[in-house]
């Protein structure tokens, strides 16, 4: 297999936490420029196969590869890949004890090396692009929920990642801030950058991807383009958890 | 209470130099006690097995024996073993209230990292820092809003603490109120001296400590 066009790829992925088997054997591929939404019942494992992309947990068996790159194997840095794979929380995780624009250039001068006026020119340029530019020199407490993830995607953006997962973005947020944030992601999308998002907004999953998996049980139940999964699903699991989500 | 105020008349020079020779043993003690602590925190709480038993062993030892038994071994045992240093009393009591001080203080520092949230853990890896930088510029400064109050703490036991080393005349304040005491036979009036400067002086700290820990809130 060397499709170059592969990002992020996955074989036979396993993860158990003591004695709970919560991934068990799930592969796919993730190609370059691809949208790719992640649903399914809690407890299902989306998040756990989201956290084994880069690492912030490490599978108990099965491989990941980036870019054909083998990086369950120990030998490189894991810090050096996760570089290219930008990460975004549900509870943000913003860093308090420094500014909105220290949050975003200090990846890219601590790591990169970027000198500190090119990245805090690149950072304004982000925080402009999400409406956070008058924000720059705040502290995080002073932002929304909102504003926080708008900062945290900007972060992970700073350090040009080659992919971009999102673990439930939307799932701390008040209502009323869920639709700002929606729409830097959707923004994301139509820049080409390739996403994964773990999501329980069903709306706005059928209308950014370009592919959904079903995760239950720790596999992949059903995969397919959006119109499929939504309008006529298959698998009776995606069947019962759908009618109980629409 | 003439006879107390006649001591202070007389040996007033005396108790200041001993307060000064706590304070600065203190100090000392708890400034070399967070260097070597963060240093066994930081095998603690490491990837590398054979460390960890060795911090734990070394934090268990040195609380599950009496600080006064430790300065006795090291008031002994330092000089036995390094006796080119010719090292005197006291800098033998300082590297072992040094030491007593680091089992204390690196539990104070394992508790402020531990008490940072997991996720400021996992941001700092996802956006691909160093495990050294994740520490250095996003656990550890958020850790020290937990670790200051604890360790101002620390300081004030430590100061009275070093009234153990009196056994060994190193001249802090305990060791001023023996000199008065047996220079004057006024075995009570020269204690209780001794006694509210200490008590003034954890008292003023314990205040100020207060005062620090609600400015390091407010932040927040």
């Amino acid at each position: 297999m060397t499709d170059n066009n592969i990002i992020l790829r996955t074989e036979n992925l396993h993860k158990s936490f003591g004695k709970l088997e919560v991934l068990k054997g799930i592969s796919t591929a993730i190609h370059k420029g691809e949208v790719v939404s992640i649903i399914g019942p809690s407890g299902g494992g989306k998040s756990t196969f989201l956290r084994c992309l880069n690492l912030l947990e490490e599978p108990t068996d099965g491989k990941v590869y980036f870019k054909e790159q083998d990086i369950t194997d120990r030998k490189g840095s894991i810090a050096k890949f996760r570089q290219s794979i930008g990460m975004v929380f549900q509870n943000f995780n913003v860093f308090p004890n420094m500014t909105v624009l220290d949050n975003v250039i200090l990846a890219p001068t601590l790591e990169k090396k970027v000198p500190k006026a090119q990245a805090r020119e690149e950072a304004m340029a982000l925080l402009t692009r999400v409406g956070l530019a008058d924000k720059a020199d705040e502290y995080p407490r002073k932002l929304s929920g909102g504003q926080k993830q708008r900062l945290a995607i900007v972060r992970a953006m700073a350090m040009h990642p080659e992919v971009m997962l999102f673990d439930e973005p939307t799932s701390a947020l008040d209502p009323e801030m869920v639709k700002e944030v929606l729409s830097v992601i959707e923004d994301l999308t139509r820049s080409g950058m390739t996403v994964l998002i773990v999501t329980h907004e069903m709306g706005f999953a059928r209308e950014v991807s370009d592919r959904v998996l079903f995760i239950c049980d720790g596999v992949i139940k059903e995969e397919g383009g959006p119109d499929q999964i939504f309008t006529c699903p298959r698998d009776p699991a995606t069947i019962k958890f759908l009618s109980m989500v629409l | 209470m003439d006879k107390i105020i006649g001591l202070l008349e007389k040996y007033f020079p005396m108790y200041l130099e001993g307060l000064w020779g706590t304070l600065w043993l203190s100090a000392v003690t708890v400034v070399l006690g967070t260097v070597l602590g963060m240093f066994v925190a930081l095998l603690r709480m490491g990837k590398v097995k054979v460390f960890k038993w060795i911090a734990d062993a070394y934090i268990e030892v040195l609380r599950g024996t009496p600080t006064l038994l430790q300065l006795y071994f090291f008031w002994i045992g330092l000089p036995k073993l390094l006796p080119f240093l010719s090292l005197s009393d006291t800098a033998c009591i300082l590297v072992a209230m040094t030491v007593n001080a680091s089992a204390y203080i690196s539990e104070i520092i394992r508790a402020g990292i531990g008490a940072v949230d997991r996720g400021q853990w996992e941001a700092a890896r996802s956006i691909g820092l160093s495990e050294t930088h994740v520490m250095t510029h996003v656990i550890l400064p958020q850790a020290v809003k937990n670790i200051l109050p604890a360790l101002c703490n620390e300081f004030i036991s430590t100061i009275k603490g070093t009234s153990l080393a009196s056994v060994f005349f190193v001249g802090e304040l305990m060791t001023a109120y023996k000199t008065v005491a047996s220079a004057t036979f006024l075995q009570m009036q020269s204690l209780l001296i001794a006694g509210v400067i200490y008590f003034t002086i954890t008292f003023t700290l314990s205040k100020l400590l207060k005062l620090l820990e609600r400015r390091l809130t407010v932040s927040d």
